[in-house]
């Protein structure tokens, strides 16, 4: 009987200590700064080097590039880039690998959507995801 | 599946000469107590089991097929999912494998990162298991106490490399982030607040007549039945037989510590319970050892050729998860992506013995017995 | 009330019959609704949460929500039930759960039928509650659902043996089945003092009569999920869930009847208070145990339950009843 005396103080106790519960939807939840949320990316640092699509393990990341219009420079620019965030994993190895620091991650996490298609983010979509961009990477 | 479950007898009581049938009952997939998608097809007589089979691969991904097909760096999210409560010991393994074939330095600093990494996750994945257990056993409180507690090593993670359970922390040669400023305090912080709480985790159930009568000589296995089945972690420790890893075979930095690997006699689910309980105090230990003793500065880095290539060649590596030995096997024809990648899951393995724990016990005490094992799904179908 | 009983029977005291039975019932779904709520919530706060915060200020409609939820639902039907009695499980449940409220005094003067078998009426009237779990039980044409309805078949039978001869003390000290004459024969001291054993038995078969934890096995949803009623959805299930409720009700208004005085107050001094707030209190501090018992317990294995029922309640009910005879006799001189 002590054992169930024990359990029942117990819970009686905690009815008035402090709770919890995090107000989440009425209140932002600040992630700390290293958290990997959804990617922002600046298409004037790429310079198409397909790294991270070459890293990616579940190879959600699609670009092309197109030769820069300028012809007296070198090199790519970025034309087309997206992620498919069905089956990105947010594993950070993107914004690992990439030499110019392009592609980042932010802290926004919330990516619920009513339809598949509106998680094919594009290049527009990721260019203005530029809040809460991660300082470190 | 084997077919002979299928077929269920009648039989005619000989006194009262009522017929009475056996009923097959399928628990699972979708069950609240199976941890997942897991099933059980048991064949029952009242409520009594006769026979039970479990079904697995609900949530089969082919991480070891897929591994195939990836270089090193990119099996380590993979691993991520197998065991998602103790995420940080598969990073290990697999990061351990690769270091071994390779002969990497790991940086000092590094080393108890990962230490301090696994053996938090130690303790929160023990904390999920009581937890849950108790859920399973039909006491709620329990539940939201270990939840609320493992919350705090949730954020000590996430504020170490960006989230919560899918870590990808580790890396080959080292760890990918540095500790933030006045982490380590707040682990320490934590570690001197668990071990008060664990107190209270003792009031709440573990003295509890009702917990201890439904667990006292349930599920009970001797050691050679333990050691036929291949099983590991607290399943074999519960049968007296002191085998640990970290004791046994010191990987990482563990041969710098000072402390003890529990082991009771009694092999029923009432030892497995004291046992994880006291893994936790125990892991609090070392972590204390560790956060003492952690290096004030130093890379977390070491030096690795850009491309990940092991000489050809095999190697197996183990090391102790919560739930027991995990290993990692490569064959490696010194390319960057492995000809052949194998896991042991622990969870796997120990779940074999179920179908012979169950045989003749109630139904009820299924779920105290399932549970026991401490299983994650995520592993047993990798 | 009860002189209203006593009257020719005509169509005018008919309908204060049927009106004061509806009052009656839209107080207890009253109380069944912030019971809900508060249970909730009690259960919330000790396990460090807040507990329903949503729906109305301060979460106050949630449970109406719940309810309006439920009886929007569509009403299934596993296609080989039983139609008959799957329809009447949850009338069979719920009917005698109501019906068991009309003994009951509230205060000296506010009761519907002032049986001189008050007692007897409660205790056969609630049996036929397992009735209507058992047909749930069966008709669902489910497994999990058979074995909870035998589970709770078995259990309810057990237990309803100890928890009739724990009342048999009280039963014997007042020399009445009448609830009025126990609360009045209260007035020196509650009956929880001098029948101690009996209480306690009472109090853990009574948990298992209403199937809440930490004997809550008929549902286990962690191994039977959820047990007699997992096919019933809507309103049928809402009746079940109304039943279990009301039950408790009714349980902890016995309890509070015929161990702690009824409307009597602590102290003739303080008895400036209404007698039916006296009772509220005592009722509501029943109701606060369930929710606290349900926030700490796990539930114990079916063979236990059994076993612990005839074993051990069973044979402290009888010590009690030997007990309270040999004391009786000796006050009265006839030993």
């Amino acid at each position: 009987m002590l054992g169930l005396a024990k359990g029942l103080g117990y819970t009686f106790k905690r009815m008035t200590a402090k709770k919890v519960t995090h107000f989440y939807p009425d209140v932002p939840f600040p992630m700390p700064p290293r958290f990997r949320g959804i990617q922002h990316f600046s298409p004037e640092k790429c310079i198409v080097c397909n790294q991270c699509a070459r890293i990616c393990p579940t190879e959600c990341i699609q670009l092309t590039g197109k030769p820069h219009p300028d012809p007296e420079k070198k090199g790519k620019i970025i034309d087309t880039y997206d992620i498919n965030f069905e089956i990105c994993i947010l594993c950070d190895l993107c914004t690992e690998v990439c030499p110019t620091e392009a592609i980042v991650m932010t802290n926004n996490f919330e990516l619920a959507t009513y339809s598949r298609d509106e998680l094919y983010k594009n290049l527009t979509w990721l260019d203005d995801n530029n809040t809460n961009v991660r300082e470190e990477n | 599946m084997n077919q002979g479950i299928l077929t269920t007898n009648s039989t005619i009581s000989s006194d009262t000469g009522i017929r009475t049938e056996e009923m097959l009952l399928n628990i699972g997939p979708q069950h609240p107590s199976t941890h997942g998608v897991f099933r059980l097809v048991v064949k029952i007589d009242g409520e009594t089991i006769k026979e039970a089979i479990p079904v697995m691969g609900y949530l089969h991904r082919g991480t070891e097929k897929l591994a195939e097909n990836l270089t090193y760096t990119q099996i380590i999210p993979y691993t991520d999912r197998m065991d998602y409560l103790a995420a940080m010991t598969n990073n290990y393994v697999i990061c351990h494998a690769v270091e071994t074939m390779m002969g990497l330095e790991i940086p000092e600093r590094a080393q108890y990162l990962r230490l301090i990494a696994m053996e938090l996750n130690r303790v929160a994945s023990h904390m999920v298991w009581w937890g849950t257990y108790l859920l399973d056993l039909g006491a709620m409180s329990p539940f939201l106490y270990a939840f609320r507690d493992r919350e705090t090593i949730l954020d000590l993670f996430n504020e170490l490399c960006g989230a919560r359970m899918t870590f990808n922390y580790m890396r080959i040669g080292g760890v990918k982030w540095d500790a933030p400023p006045g982490w380590i305090d707040k682990v320490r912080e934590f570690v001197a607040y668990m071990k008060k709480e664990l107190n209270n985790y003792h009031a709440l159930v573990t003295g509890n007549e009702i917990f201890i009568n439904r667990l006292k000589g349930i599920g009970k296995f001797d050691q050679k039945t333990a050691l036929d089945y291949s099983l590991s972690g607290v399943m074999l420790r519960s049968t007296g037989i002191k085998w640990d890893l970290r004791k046994d075979e010191p990987y990482c930095i563990y041969d710098r510590f000072d402390f003890d690997v529990p082991v009771s006699t009694d092999g029923d689910c009432m030892s497995r319970y004291h046992l994880r309980l006291a893994e936790i105090e125990q892991s609090l230990r070392i972590l204390e050892q560790a956060l003492d003793q952690f290096p004030s500065e130093g890379e977390v880095m070491g030096k690795v050729p850009r491309v990940i290539r092991p000489p050809a060649g095999e190697t197996y590596v183990r090391i102790e998860s919560p739930r027991g030995e995990i290993g990692c096997y490569i064959a490696s024809q010194g390319k960057d992506k492995p000809w052949r990648l194998k896991f042991r899951r622990p969870s796997f393995t120990n779940l074999q013995i179920l179908p012979k724990l169950l045989e003749g016990e109630n139904i009820s005490d299924m779920v105290a017995i399932l549970g026991s094992i401490d299983i994650v799904l995520g592993e047993v179908d990798c | 009330m009860r002189d209203l009983l006593q009257q020719t029977p005509s169509l005018g005291n008919a309908l204060w019959f049927f009106l004061a039975a509806v009052v009656l019932l839209v107080i207890l779904l009253g109380f069944v609704t912030y019971a809900i709520y508060f249970e909730r919530k009690v259960i919330g706060w000790m396990q460090a949460r807040i507990g329903p915060n949503r729906v109305g200020p301060l979460g106050l409609l949630q449970t109406v929500a719940d309810v309006a939820k439920l009886l929007i639902k569509e009403d299934t039907r596993p296609k080989h039930a039983d139609k008959a009695l799957y329809a009447l499980a949850p009338i069979l449940a719920y009917a005698p759960a109501f019906a068991v409220l009309a003994v009951l005094p509230f205060t000296e003067t506010l009761q519907f039928a002032d049986l001189g078998i008050g007692i007897l009426y409660y205790i056969a009237l609630s049996g036929i509650t397992v009735l209507g779990v058992i047909t749930a039980g069966w008709a669902s044409n489910n497994k999990y659902s058979l074995i909870g309805g035998l589970r709770s078949a078995a259990q309810m039978i057990s237990y309803e043996v100890p928890l009739v001869m724990s009342v048999v003390g009280v039963v014997l000290m007042t020399g009445s089945m009448n609830l009025r004459e126990i609360v009045l024969a209260q007035q020196d001291m509650w009956n929880f003092i001098p029948q101690f054993l009996g209480f306690a038995v009472f109090l853990v078969a009574a948990q298992a009569e209403l199937n809440r934890t930490p004997f809550d096995l008929p549902e286990a949803e962690s191994e039977l999920v959820g047990g007699y009623h997992v096919e019933y959805s809507g309103f049928r299930f809402a009746m079940f869930m109304l039943a279990e409720y009301v039950y408790m009700f009714g349980m902890g208004a016995m309890v509070t009847i015929l161990f702690f005085g009824g409307w009597l107050p602590i102290h003739p001094a303080l008895s400036f208070i209404p007698g039916i707030v006296w009772f509220a209190v005592k009722l509501l501090l029943y109701v606060f145990l369930q929710f606290w018992l349900r926030a700490t317990m796990p539930r114990p294995r079916v063979d236990q339950l059994m076993s612990f029922a005839w074993k051990v309640l069973l044979p402290v009910a009888l010590l009690n009843i030997l007990i309270t005879a040999v004391v009786i006799s000796y006050q009265s001189g006839m030993i």
